[in-house]
């Protein structure tokens, strides 16, 4: 695979943001820039039947997992930059803060279902890490022993706003009781309709 | 020609098309009349996922782009509303968004839950059909309105190329009382 260095993936940024200040590209564009090293390591860890979904920030994911530099730059330059998706390079994202994870667990099954050997690495920043949709793939991927891997990519800011101050910075835990206990009837009483017999399953009735 | 049972037929006709897996609520517990129709669909083919509605239309997604033809199960339509950021902005977007390049077919199930004979409240009748056609412009919306077209609804979504949302009405599955 032809993996960029570091001067290359500036480079790349520098050459784009040139282009971009002359108003040819009718699209917002989202720069990457100042997480070279982190990403250049994990990407040793990527292999190119991989899978990567990605962010609105794509640029250095889609270079690290080998998409042409060239292919890439046209894709930006006809405004598709905030959604980069090319399927020879098994390279998916999602404009929506946290989009992105169901949908590569989902791939992560169907790659443990078909038994291949591939597996999924996803993005997002540290908002998304903190929507509730991130802790329910990352919990179900986990007790699933699903074949991916989820990168948080923290740079405190989400768009313009402070992640941690608008999440609260009080370091308290949370206030839960809970209590458990055995349950007497069916899920619900509708009548016939919902008490029949049916066969026990798991122990449901 | 009996609603239920079409219902049940169209399901056995999905299974035996070894890329069809059904995911969602119910489709292995009893709890709603979704699981009535899965009789004799293997466990193997099923996939009963935790109340995560958002998170099961992504994996659904994410299935659909490994080759299998999900269909994805919501029993009641109020619950389906809960998926809606994985509906609205990514299935319904994703073949467009990629110029074609990932095109995941998903099959989306959802029941209209029925007020007869008994009024289940507000958040458990919603029927939201006009709504999904207006929110889903990339995909094919059908109801469900008779027993007549069920099979071959589902037929024609299992040929589709596009993601498709077939709705039924839990009000026409009757049921006898037992004696």
């Amino acid at each position: 695979m032809n993996v960029l260095n570091k001067e290359e993936l500036i480079a790349f940024e520098e050459d784009i943001k040139a282009v971009h200040l002359t108003g040819v590209i009718k699209a917002p564009v989202h720069f990457a820039g100042g997480n070279e090293d982190a990403l250049i390591e994990i990407f040793k860890l990527v292999s190119p039947h991989d899978w990567v979904f990605s962010t609105h920030r794509s640029h250095y994911h889609a270079l690290l997992k080998g998409i042409p530099r060239e292919w890439l730059k046209k894709e930006i330059l006809e405004g598709r930059s905030i959604g980069i998706y090319n399927a020879e390079y098994r390279f998916f994202s999602s404009a929506i803060v946290g989009g992105a994870l169901p949908i590569a667990v989902g791939t992560a099954m169907g790659a443990r279902r078909k038994q291949t050997p591939e597996h999924v690495w996803v993005f997002g920043g540290e908002m998304a890490a903190e929507t509730g949709i991130f802790h329910e793939c990352a919990k179900y991927a986990a007790r699933n022993r699903l074949p991916i891997t989820f990168v948080v990519e923290d740079n405190t800011w989400s768009v313009n706003t402070p992640t941690r101050k608008v999440w609260g910075e009080i370091d308290e835990e949370p206030h839960i009781m809970e209590y458990q206990y055995v349950r007497v009837y069916p899920h619900q009483g509708a009548g016939w309709i919902t008490f029949p017999p049916s066969p026990s399953k798991d122990g449901a009735f | 020609m009996r609603y239920k049972e079409e219902c049940g037929k169209a399901m056995q006709m999905l299974s035996r098309d070894d890329r069809v897996v059904f995911i969602g609520q119910t489709v292995s517990y009893p709890g709603s009349v979704v699981y009535g129709t899965m009789e004799g669909i293997p466990e193997e083919q099923r996939i009963e996922v935790p109340v995560m509605e958002d998170c099961q239309m992504g994996i659904s997604i994410g299935l659909a782009l490994q080759g299998f033809i999900p269909v994805s199960i919501y029993p009641r339509m109020d619950f389906l509303i809960c998926a809606m950021n994985q509906l609205v902005n990514h299935l319904d977007k994703i073949a467009l968004m990629s110029c074609g390049q990932y095109q995941p077919k998903v099959i989306v199930r959802s029941l209209v839950g029925a007020t007869k004979p008994m009024f289940p409240g507000l958040q458990h009748c919603q029927d939201h059909s006009e709504a999904m056609r207006h929110l889903l412009p990339n995909m094919e919306v059908f109801v469900l309105a008779d027993a007549g077209h069920i099979v071959s609804t589902y037929e024609y979504a299992l040929k589709s190329v596009k993601p498709v949302l077939i709705i039924e009405y839990s009000e026409l599955y009757t049921f006898e009382r037992p004696a």
